[in-house]
């Protein structure tokens, strides 16, 4: 490290942006010296130290331990909790229940849906009985397991499938669908089907995938006189806070929530649980900090899921590969309280591709069942798991390449949206073209063809696409960035790092623009009680939401020391500007000042640089998009699947960060790999409708083993300069949508059998081929 | 066709039912008669009188009072301040709570503190060389081998103790050492990547 | 968590032997199925009598007969990386580095993977079954995806141990001490199936517990290998997976000892496959044959039926390799 770069600036010959007079908004970036580089995380030593103190990690004085009785049928009603003999047990603290005073505590499931945190009327496996607070968690366990519980067994439905079959339990007295079904029609469906050369129908189902993230689902709480602390493993403070602040009647001045570090949540962490109510009133009845986090086998249960969707879709294609019409319906089931059982799941059938007709119906149903919570791109990657295997088909039936019929097929504005708002950048088309030439798309597919013949191991290539309904990010944000007297940086920010990087991010966009180093910028967030308010960490919405906040509050410090440093220098604000540690005239070198030289940054000690986030263009829509291209190997005899290349085109505007970038893009694909081979919730089918594979086990993430042996991250870098002042939109989303659709449809191209179920793995697969490859 | 199937199962299973039990029966039995046989002489660890025991951790010897059911994760965790070593699932599936015991990477959750003992144990915190990383914590930040970071600790423990044991692993063989270990955020490129790093990094070392 | 139990670490065979005759005792070895059972609440145990500090369970050494005795205590790693029997045992090198996950590997130890409980959900799960003395068997009418084809009998379970297939197609045996001294059994006698008692996987008397595996002198002219198909590539029991063991002369089969994982309450020997190879030249028409040999007896549950076609797959693809090695 050269001598110069150890201070708190970084080398003088770093081009610094220019500062834009107060009111006006900043150029986009151009040549950039950090925003785009590789740069490793700001938090890495703490996360690879061990010294990253996670919710679930702090031990605080006098804690106890708290644990959750649930109900273990999907439909009963409690007819009494006997708690006399765990009372007694040792190290038992509290015990609350419907039978204490904690009864009259009411739990909103929705915006109207309301039942009581110990409802006696329990409609799915894991809801919450009563809970426990000992000085050991074994303690609380062993207490748990002596609780007595009359139970009514009702009769249940588990199967949204037959839901609303004639005599089918009802899971709620109105019947068990949620709301009336939802439709959407534009152009007309019969005459786009009329003008089609080739018409196609197939039915599509996609399993229950659970988010499983690793640090399971919990808190610490505390009374600190009337202010209630808790360190929750979570998403968004500020959504934390006022759930639980309106559950318990509080200000939301008294209900503080931190969150520094959070063990992933991929959506199931968006929101408090009765979880940590409930830590807060045993911590409240005990006077003591409580520490509860859910087992593993209960984040299976009540912590949410992408429900399943049972879906067709009819299409109309012509010839030279227009598409006329398209025709979706789907069934899914947020489980036992309204949860957006198919919320989003037809939105890439109505706006990814241009097509003038379309009609879509959503029915989503009741089951005695977890409520759903948002899962990673909800409803998105159900949606193209059955359009991107129908373009395929389509492009097969009409003999177009399926990359070209995608590209044929390219809208520049939203057709679903209102007014058909165009979107600011779409890089569909360089994904599609830069992503088939980067995988070589073509050649690859014409080596293949050579492979195959006559082998049971069967090499084929698949893509698909997608685009984010987000991902724009926008207001409210706040940041606050304080100056030191000697030139570094502390920065204040509500919002949270779910593990994609955020904080990293952010101190990229203040070293650009500062040209400070990101090692001399502290970041203080995700705490209520001292941190700026944010909306949650989630729908690909941080780094667009955060990074132009974080831009305007650099360029507010710029702009205050520009002009304190005109008043020391004796000059216009606009003949100044910044040049490395120094403030220069732009014609004139030898005028110049040091920033830490800077008299009102002495006096004062600090700088305060506030930034809010500016509104989102009107009348445009911010999307990102994205294309997977896979090749996988086959063994027809087996059924097993090999997945063995990987490759991921975003465009998801600036890239900010190519290290984190990359890893999102990754990441995305992995867990897409699991949602297409490996993961589906098993309901027991056999007169109980319990949960069968609630552990690590049964319910299969993919291993180190099933991964790719090679992956590619391929960013589309098209800075979106209508979208927001970084340029930048979402990526956590789009990286996971096309996935498991682009694995079946190279299944399909290696065995020619097409694969319309999830999960894509032996137990399916072996039964199919066995059936349908007997002749070759 | 189904239909008859499935019942011809459950219809099995009924009939055949009390002709077992029988025999669960007569094992009971005989394992009460059994027990009148043995005679208790060594020192057995009662369930409510926590017992002393001493491990060594990161080269520093613990004595401390446990009960017999305690994980070695547990004590670890909220006992000795040693929190690198997370709680993913306590069921042995996931391998966040990864140590190495005796040079051998092994879940935490799923060893009793009382089988820990007379063995050593290494936790993420023992990696530490004072302040500076060790080569494979420096290799996981150099590759971005993480997302959230709450499987690291475990992930790291596991590519540490495949490199005791295999200096110069191939692409395969880091794949299988590192499959105990889930990562949700799918980081496992990135963490063969750092593997490979980490390599490097104790060959120039 | 785990509920209560005392427990002991016994300092030789004869202590442990005494502890474990008593109610409610359980053998802790590597501990890691045990501890699974009891945290799940499968079973209780009073009292857990800890093995693990026994020397004279551990380690791997040549018999006088020219075998292997492999002590109980030996750890799947162990067994897996031992040279020898990389060379000569190779099926059992094999189905040892396909067991789980590479700590539980180093945790679990060949005794304990012999004497796995079952990996039924319904049994692992809040269900009072059959096997844990209930009067239903939930996997019958319900979710029997991972359940057996062959030899189900009330209970159909699958037998989880990926060794188990192995020792047994190597004509290994067992050595067990118990309070009425020492007996040796053949793998073969060594899993019970549910027709014969619902409630036990092994034939483990209370105060029992199995010292060593010995494995007989391996003959030069034979080729074993191990193959496992899973829903997913670690930490996963076998859908189904065949262990070989295979003596040629030349290309013709002399002795083979076919068994199967994952499909049977017990680790399942096909004599339908050795009959049908042995004596003859295996090529990819015999390796068809004893394919649908190998399924033949095969019984379909509701969910399960993908396992005929997988079986059937994998014994094809598996003999032409063998043939081939």
């Amino acid at each position: 490290m050269k001598q110069d770069e150890k201070g708190v600036y970084y080398a003088k010959d770093i081009f610094v942006t220019e500062t834009p007079e107060p009111g006006k908004d900043p150029k986009p970036w151009g040549k950039t010296a950090v925003i785009g580089k590789s740069q490793s995380r700001i938090d890495a030593y703490e996360r690879v130290s061990g010294t990253a103190v996670y919710p679930s990690d702090l031990s605080l004085p006098n804690m106890l331990y708290g644990a959750i009785l649930r109900c273990p049928h999907p439909h009963a009603i409690i007819k009494k909790v006997d708690t006399s003999r765990a009372n007694k047990m040792p190290g038992v603290l509290a015990i609350i229940s419907a039978a204490t005073s904690e009864a009259d505590i009411y739990w909103s499931y929705s915006k109207d849906v309301k039942t009581k945190l110990f409802d006696p009327h329990c409609r799915f496996e894991g809801e919450t009985i009563a809970a426990v607070a000992a000085q050991t968690p074994y303690q609380a366990s062993d207490a748990l397991r002596s609780i007595q519980v009359d139970y009514q067994i009702l009769p249940y439905i588990v199967d949204e499938q037959n839901a609303l079959e004639s005599g089918a339990t009802k899971v709620h007295e109105g019947g068990n669908l949620v709301k009336p079904e939802e439709t959407y029609f534009r152009g007309d469906i019969e005459k786009g089907f009329a003008q089609a050369d080739v018409v196609l129908e197939e039915s599509y189902r996609t399993e229950c995938q659970v988010h499983t993230p690793m640090e399971p689902h919990g808190c610490v709480a505390y009374w600190d006189g009337d202010l209630l602390v808790i360190h929750e493993s979570t998403q968004g403070v500020y959504s934390v806070q006022s759930n639980v602040a309106q559950t318990l009647g509080l200000p939301l001045s008294k209900v503080r929530v931190i969150g520094h570090y959070m063990g992933g949540g991929f959506g199931s962490k968006l929101v408090a649980g009765k979880y940590t109510v409930i830590t807060a009133l045993l911590a409240k009845r005990t006077g003591r900090p409580v520490k509860l986090f859910l087992t593993r086998e209960e984040t299976y249960l009540c912590t949410g899921n992408r429900p399943p969707a049972n879906m067709t879709l009819k299409a109309g294609v012509k010839k030279d590969g227009t598409l006329t019409a398209l025709d979706f319906s789907v069934t899914g089931t947020g489980g036992a309280y309204p949860a957006g059982g198919t919320a989003l799941v037809d939105w890439l059938i109505k706006d990814l591709y241009t097509c003038p007709n379309v009609s879509t119906k959503a029915t989503d149903v009741y089951i005695n069942t977890g409520p759903a919570r948002p899962f990673r791109a909800p409803g998105h990657p159900q949606g193209a798991w059955a359009l991107e295997q129908m373009m395929d088909a389509l492009a097969e039936a009409v003999g177009i390449d399926p990359v070209q019929l995608r590209l044929k097929n390219i809208p520049s504005y939203s057709q679903a949206r209102e007014g058909n708002p165009p979107y600011t950048t779409t890089g569909l088309k360089d994904c599609l073209e830069q992503g088939a030439q980067a995988f070589r798309w073509n050649e690859r597919k014409k080596e293949i063809e050579g492979f195959n013949s006559s082998k049971h191991l069967r090499r084929g290539v698949g893509m698909a696409s997608c685009l984010w309904i987000a991902g724009g990010g926008g207001p409210p944000s706040t940041i606050i960035l304080k100056l030191f007297s000697d030139g570094s940086v502390n920065l204040n920010m509500g919002a949270s790092d779910i593990g994609t990087g955020t904080k990293t991010v952010m101190a990229m966009v203040v070293a650009e623009e500062l040209n400070v180093r990101t090692e001399m910028i502290q970041i203080e967030h995700a705490d209520t009680g001292t941190t700026q308010y944010a909306t949650p960490s989630g729908g690909s919405k941080t780094v667009p939401t955060e990074t132009p906040a974080v831009r305007s509050a650099a360029i507010n410090i710029k702009q205050q020391l520009l002009q304190m440093a005109a008043d020391d220098l004796k000059t216009q604000v606009s003949t100044l500007h910044f040049n490395g540690d120094e403030i220069v005239a732009k014609n004139d070198n030898s005028i110049k000042i040091k920033i830490s030289e800077i008299s009102g940054l002495k006096k004062r000690g600090v700088v305060v640089g506030i930034g809010y986030r500016g509104p989102n263009p009107e009348g445009k829509v911010v999307n990102p998009f994205a294309a997977q291209f896979c090749e996988v190997e086959v063994n027809t005899k087996t059924g097993e699947v090999r997945i063995i290349d990987f490759l991921g085109a975003n465009d998801s505007g600036r890239v900010m960060d190519r290290l984190t970038y990359d890893n999102q893009v990754y990441g995305g694909i992995t867990m897409g790999i699991g949602f297409a081979m490996t993961e589906v919730r098993i309901l027991d089918s056999n007169d109980t409708g319990k949960m069968l594979n609630r552990n690590w086990h049964d319910y299969k993430l993919p291993t180190a083993l099933d991964m790719p042996p090679h992956m590619e991250s391929l960013p589309i870098d098209l800075p979106d300069t209508e979208a927001n002042i970084t340029g930048a939109k979402g990526l956590g989303e789009p990286v996971t949508i096309p996935t498991a659709a682009a694995i079946a449809n190279a299944v399909y191209h290696a065995t020619g059998v097409r694969i319309r179920k999830t999960p894509l793995n032996p137990t399916q697969l072996s039964m199919i081929f066995s059936e349908h490859l007997k002749e070759k | 066709m189904e239909e008859d199937n499935k019942n011809k199962h459950i219809h099995l299973t009924r009939r055949s039912f009390f002709s077992t039990m029988g025999m669960g029966a007569a094992t009971v039995v005989a394992s009460n008669n059994l027990a009148a046989w043995a005679s208790e002489e060594n020192k057995v660890m009662d369930p409510t009188e926590p017992t002393k025991i001493t491990l060594k951790i990161n080269g520093q010897t613990h004595r401390i009072l446990v009960e017999p059911r305690w994980s070695l994760l547990f004590v670890l965790r909220e006992h000795l301040g040693l929190s690198a070593a997370k709680t993913g699932c306590e069921r042995g599936e996931c391998g966040a709570c990864t140590v190495l015991i005796d040079n051998v990477p092994r879940y935490a959750c799923m060893t009793l503190a009382v089988e820990a003992q007379g063995t050593e144990i290494v936790t993420l915190e023992g990696l530490m060389k004072g302040e500076e990383l060790g080569h494979v914590q420096q290799a996981f930040l150099e590759q971005d081998a993480f997302q959230c970071g709450y499987c690291t600790p475990g992930q790291i423990m596991a590519a540490d103790g495949l490199l005791r044991s295999n200096p110069k692993p191939t692409d395969g063989e880091i794949r299988k050492g590192m499959s105990g270990n889930l990562c949700r955020c799918g980081a496992y490129h990135n963490i063969f990547q750092a593997v490979n790093r980490a390599v490097e990094l104790k060959g120039g070392g | 968590m785990l509920p209560n139990f005392t427990y002991v670490c016994a300092s030789s065979e004869k202590e442990a032997i005494k502890h474990l005759a008593s109610d409610g005792a359980r053998i802790h070895a590597g501990g890691t199925d045990l501890l699974g059972c009891l945290r799940d609440h499968v079973f209780t145990a009073r009292k857990i009598v800890s093995i693990s500090k026994l020397d004279s369970l551990h380690g791997i050494r040549k018999t006088a007969e020219g075998g292997l005795r492999v002590g109980a205590l030996a750890t799947i790693t162990e067994v897996a990386r031992n040279p020898i029997i990389r060379d000569r045992y190779h099926v059992l090198a094999q189905a040892a580095s396909e067991v789980a996950s590479p700590q539980l590997r180093n945790q679990g130890t060949i005794g304990g993977n012999i004497c796995q409980k079952p990996r039924c959900w319904y049994y692992r799960g809040e269900f009072h079954c059959l096997r844990k003395g209930g009067d239903q068997c939930f996997a019958a009418g319900g979710e029997n995806q991972f359940h057996c084809i062959f030899g189900g009998d009330m209970c159909y379970i699958v037998h989880p141990s990926d060794t188990s297939p192995a020792l047994l197609s190597l004509g290994a045996s067992v050595q067990i001490s118990g309070k009425r001294g020492s007996r040796t059994v053949l793998m073969e006698h060594f899993h019970i199936p549910p027709g014969q008692d619902v409630q036990k996987e092994t034939i483990l008397e209370p105060d029992e517990i199995v010292t060593a595996i010995l494995l007989p002198p391996a003959s030069p002219a034979m080729k074993s290998s191990y193959r496992k198909v899973r829903a997913r590539q670690s930490w996963d029991f076998a859908l189904a997976g065949t262990a070989l063991a295979i003596q040629f002369s030349g290309a013709t089969v002399e002795k083979a000892r076919v068994v199967f994982s994952g499909v049977a309450p017990v680790p399942w020997r096909s004599k339908e496959v050795e009959k049908t190879i042995t004596g003859k030249r295996l090529d990819a028409n015999l390796a068809a044959k004893a394919a649908e040999a190998a399924v033949k007896g095969a019984e379909a549950m509701e969910k399960n039926a993908y396992k005929i076609p997988l079986l059937r797959g994998i014994v094809e693809e598996e003999l032409i390799a063998i043939a081939k090695l």
